[in-house]
């Protein structure tokens, strides 16, 4: 048996529903969420809203389990409107608890709003869900439409609830890497500074980033302050400035950071983990002197370069040369072995098995594989000065072994095409200063070694620029 | 006829199941019989395997190669990451060098000269058996003054001018502890990761994970230096370049100090290289035979060692021949390093160790253990060792060698900032202590010119970034493009590893 209800009923049904939509769309302007916080009632029964919220999404879900099923066994048609009318409730209550929870803690924000509005919509929705079945009696009309609608609504609303408690990365930040990229995330946009230099770029946001944008950001802003940009950070929140330049003791970020983990206002808030002593030194010596967003360093603190492993310039696949490569390399009698175990790192040839046997011959039966040659050790071969002809075409060559060979440095200009060549050792050679002037010109060039030949003693380990 | 029911008749007398035993037992003998007669034939399936690719590669090399039914280097595939440094030299201090006395500065000492440590600093650190019995444990400042050298303004003794001029080459470490206290199992610790014998050590780690560079000599070198008689020294063992459960094959090979650098490689009189290899081919037939027949892994082992000793009489003469060194070489080395193993001889030959591409060379310097007579002691040890540690430094550097080549220094443990046995204001004794020692690295993969981590003014515990073993040697295998964490060996259902079980990390402030 169908609902349906019919006549001057269903007028009223309609009339009060949409007196209860307009309720809900005016609720935002009469309660503005404007970063203060309110009543302590309102926080404690806020604080029931991420538990209750779950009620109206499982309920909501069922909704369209139980009409699919209801194909099959009618009963269950029925009981998908009792399930629907219950969804309604617990949407209100959700919506009553989350208002209360935003309004009364002080919530704002882009996040907060979109997730308030999503809620409210998602609310009405599964009203308008409600009234047409009501109206039409069953499955019919446009009611799918109108309930696949209502769970793409709530599966919007429900993820913007989700980045707010758990920052918007945290879906994402596991995903499989190629699967980013399909997704367009591969490359997230690193934050633009004015001063990308600068100690508060590098060392004091990442610091804000990590433990307080999750409340203070664009998404949520409680208590007014934001901190995502220095302009907003320094104009501060509902309670003024939160940083003086050079007044630490007065800045009340500091003394909030610093207060005992227990008090009520220490931050972070809500049983976040507080701040290393390293990075409170690091702010307050930042805002004692100047809290600038330009400068570059500050006096007494040297903060250690967060280890970074530069990428190497990565070679062409090889991979289905493998047999080819270590066929000519026995051949030989060299080794081509890769740098590690991921294969663009390049291969290095390695000829001290072969020694004065290998020569420049030898060199040019291998520049079939020279783009994937990173590393060339020649060291107490018989290469001669013809051999940089050859090693002009080793394109992706990093380091050049040449020690106690008979180069004298004639063609050694060819060299200079080589781009990433940063490591050269000529020690023990006949090289002289006339021969590797032209390597000045060189910029990656950061280690050459002359030691023991006429060039010396400018046996020099040249700084990086 | 009845049979007594303990009668061994092989063929009809009873077996394990007759007798009156738990059923448990019987049912573990059924199980062990099973493998065991599974693991007999695996074993000859395995030998046909090898026989097959041995003789595979012969046709192609007319060489033997090992094949062993382990993982191989090759499957490996490592290093994990592109690595800062492919080879390393170890300068291991055995005996625990002092830290308060060489690298670890602490000024506040003089005023307390005497003075009994505080029980509070002192905490519940175990002592060993030879000051445990004293009744004051009074505090000794070091007998030597500090400066300040180099860029970065690092103090050192007045003990060590030569390490002075390179500081800004060195990351020091002033945290490194360790948990042993006695000199076996600290440098069972070091050398292992585990303090009891047994597990593959450092180096044959290295030459397992990462493979030969040079065919004609050993992966991993071991080199003593000669014992001075008036130093406390330690027994140093081959446990210590053992492989453990790797393959021999990855053991340490030590060259003597005295004499023949290997004993037994040059031929006897009369016996040509012809003969040599003709005897060769016909023992390694013959432990092709026992390999097909048994299967061990070991013939193998033995297999390639027996060629890599052939290999080694011709590169071994060669690498030991330092008569082509020019005289910039003695200079720097200094007069000490013209006689073989001297520690100077030793850094010298570990230069050209690593220029003929050996993986990782340990250079075992004794005598550190300075229980008592440090004024004495400890100036007879550094005009030693500072001198040929600078050079070596400073060779590798000129070569251009530094930048590929990790260095390391360092004892088994540190010692006490009080006196062992009496305390005079000209002389002192120092126990071991395991809480805080000094050790450094240099070259490929670490940063240079930085002081890691810092201990109390007793120099007595860590007080900032304590560097335990297991991140020691997980950082050193970083710098050599190894993850510690997948450079596993299963043995005894569990995957094995250089630092052990509880979790260790790298120390990436220490990393370029």
């Amino acid at each position: 048996m169908m609902i349906r209800v019919k006549g001057p009923g269903i007028k009223l049904i309609w009339a009060a529903s949409f007196l209860v939509s307009f309720l809900l769309l005016l609720l935002p302007f009469v309660f503005r969420l404007d970063g203060k916080t309110h009543a302590d009632w309102q926080q404690f029964l806020g604080r029931f809203h991420p538990l209750v919220v779950h009620l109206p999404i499982g309920l909501i879900l069922l909704v369209p389990v139980l009409e699919l099923a209801g194909r099959v066994r009618p009963a269950l048609l029925e009981a998908a409107m009792f399930v629907l009318s219950l969804s309604l409730l617990s949407c209100l209550l959700a919506l009553t608890l989350g208002y209360l929870l935003a309004y009364g803690s002080g919530d704002a924000g882009a996040g907060v709003s979109r997730h308030m509005w999503g809620g409210i919509a998602l609310t009405i929705g599964v009203l308008a869900c409600v009234l047409v079945r009501l109206t039409t009696g069953g499955v019919r009309g446009f009611y799918p439409y109108l309930l696949a609608c209502v769970l793409l609504l709530l599966a919007w609303t429900a993820h913007q609830g989700g980045s707010l408690t758990h920052g918007d990365k945290y879906l994402t930040e596991y995903l499989p890497n190629p699967l980013k990229r399909l997704g367009g995330m591969g490359t997230v946009q690193a934050k633009a500074f004015d001063f990308p230099d600068s100690f508060y770029a590098r060392h004091i946001y990442p610091i804000f980033d990590a433990n307080c944008l999750v409340c203070h950001g664009e998404q949520k802003v409680k208590g007014g302050l934001r901190m995502d940009t220095y302009d907003r950070l320094m104009r501060g929140g509902k309670e003024g400035a939160v940083i003086i330049p050079g007044k630490p003791e007065r800045s009340i970020l500091l003394e909030r950071i610093t207060l005992p983990t227990d008090h009520k206002k220490f931050m972070p808030s809500e049983g976040k983990p507080p701040l290393k002593s390293e990075e409170i030194t690091w702010i307050r010596a930042w805002i004692l002197q100047g809290a600038s967003q330009e400068v570059k360093s500050l006096a007494g603190i040297d903060v250690p370069e967060p280890f970074r492993e530069e990428p190497l310039p990565q070679v062409a696949d090889y991979s289905k040369m493998m047999g080819e490569i270590s066929q000519t390399a026995k051949a030989a009698g060299v080794t081509l072995v890769p740098v590690s175990r991921n294969l663009g790192d390049g291969l290095v040839l390695n000829t001290v098995d072969a020694g004065q046997k290998f020569g420049d011959a030898q060199l040019a039966g291998l520049v079939r594989f020279a783009p994937y040659i990173v590393e060339a050790e020649l060291g107490r071969t018989s290469v001669t000065d013809s051999c940089f002809a050859t090693l002009g075409k080793f394109s992706h060559l990093r380091a050049l072994h040449l020690e106690g060979t008979s180069v004298t440095g004639a063609g050694l200009t060819t060299l200079t095409q080589l781009p990433q060549l940063s490591y050269l050792n000529l020690s023990g050679t006949q090289v002289t200063q006339a021969a590797i002037a032209p390597l000045t010109s060189m910029k990656n060039l950061r280690h050459l070694y002359l030691y023991n030949t006429p060039a010396q003693p400018a046996s020099i380990t040249r700084q990086a620029p | 006829m009845k049979q007594h029911p303990l009668c061994t008749d092989p063929d009809n007398g009873p077996t394990i199941m007759d007798l009156p035993i738990a059923e448990g037992m019987k049912a573990e003998w059924a199980e062990l019989e099973t493998r065991r007669h599974f693991l007999g034939r695996a074993g000859k399936v395995l030998g046909w395997a090898a026989l097959a690719s041995l003789s595979g590669e012969r046709m192609f090399t007319g060489e033997a190669h090992a094949a062993t039914a382990v993982p191989s280097p090759e499957s490996l595939r490592l290093p994990h990451f592109a690595p800062k440094a492919k080879r390393a030299i170890y300068l291991f201090m055995s005996g625990g060098p002092p830290q308060m006395d060489l690298l670890d500065y602490k000024p506040n000492l003089a005023q307390l000269y005497d003075k009994d440590i505080p029980d509070s600093v002192r905490g519940a650190q175990q002592l060993t058996g030879m000051t445990a019995g004293q009744a004051r444990f009074p505090i000794a400042p070091s007998h030597w003054a500090f400066k300040q050298y180099g860029k970065s303004g690092t103090w050192m003794s007045d003990l060590l001018p030569y390490t002075a001029r390179m500081v800004d080459d060195l990351t020091i470490i002033k945290s490194t502890n360790t948990e042993a206290i006695n000199h076996e199992p600290a440098i069972m610790l070091l050398n292992t990761g585990n303090m009891n014998a047994g597990k593959p050590c450092l180096g044959a780690w290295l030459s397992y994970g990462l493979g030969s560079m040079n065919d004609n000599l050993p992966t991993f070198m071991v080199l003593l230096s000669k014992l001075n008689p008036k130093e406390n020294n330690q027994p140093v063992s081959s446990r210590l370049w053992s492989s453990g459960f790797l393959s021999s094959e990855y053991a340490g090979v030590g060259l003597r100090s005295a004499g023949d650098p290997v004993l037994y490689l040059s031929d006897p009189k009369g016996v040509n290289r012809d003969v040599r290899r003709k005897m060769l081919d016909a023992v390694n037939e013959i432990n092709r035979q026992t390999y097909q027949e048994l299967g061990d892994p070991e013939t193998n082992s033995r297999i390639s060692q027996y060629e890599m000793a052939y290999r080694m009489q011709t590169s071994v003469p060669e690498l030991t021949d330092m008569s082509r060194e020019p005289q910039s070489t003695w200079d720097l080395y200094g007069p000490d390093a013209k006689e073989p193993g001297t520690y100077a001889y030793n850094c010298l030959m570990a230069r050209r160790m690593a220029e003929r591409g050996v993986r990782f060379t340990q250079v075992y310097k004794r005598g550190w253990d300075v229980h008592a007579n440090v004024t004495g002691l400890l100036p007879v040890l550094c005009q030693e060792t500072d001198r040929p540690t600078y050079a070596l430094i400073t060779d590798l550097k000129q070569r251009g060698l530094l930048d590929d080549t990790l260095v390391i220094w360092g004892g088994e443990f540190g010692r006490t900032v009080y006196s062992q046995g009496g305390l005079t204001p000209d002389n002192y004794g120092r126990d071991h202590h395991p809480r805080c020692f000094t050790t450094w690295m240099a070259g490929g993969g670490v940063r240079p010119g930085i002081t890691h981590g810092e201990t109390d003014e007793y120099s007595y515990n860590v007080v900032k970034d304590p560097v335990p073993v297991r991140d020691f040697n997980a950082t050193v295998l970083h710098c050599l493009g190894i993850d510690h964490n997948k450079l596993t060996y299963k043995f005894q259902g569990l995957d094995q590893k250089l630092t052990g079980t509880t979790p260790a990390s790298v120390v990436t402030s220490l990393l370029a």
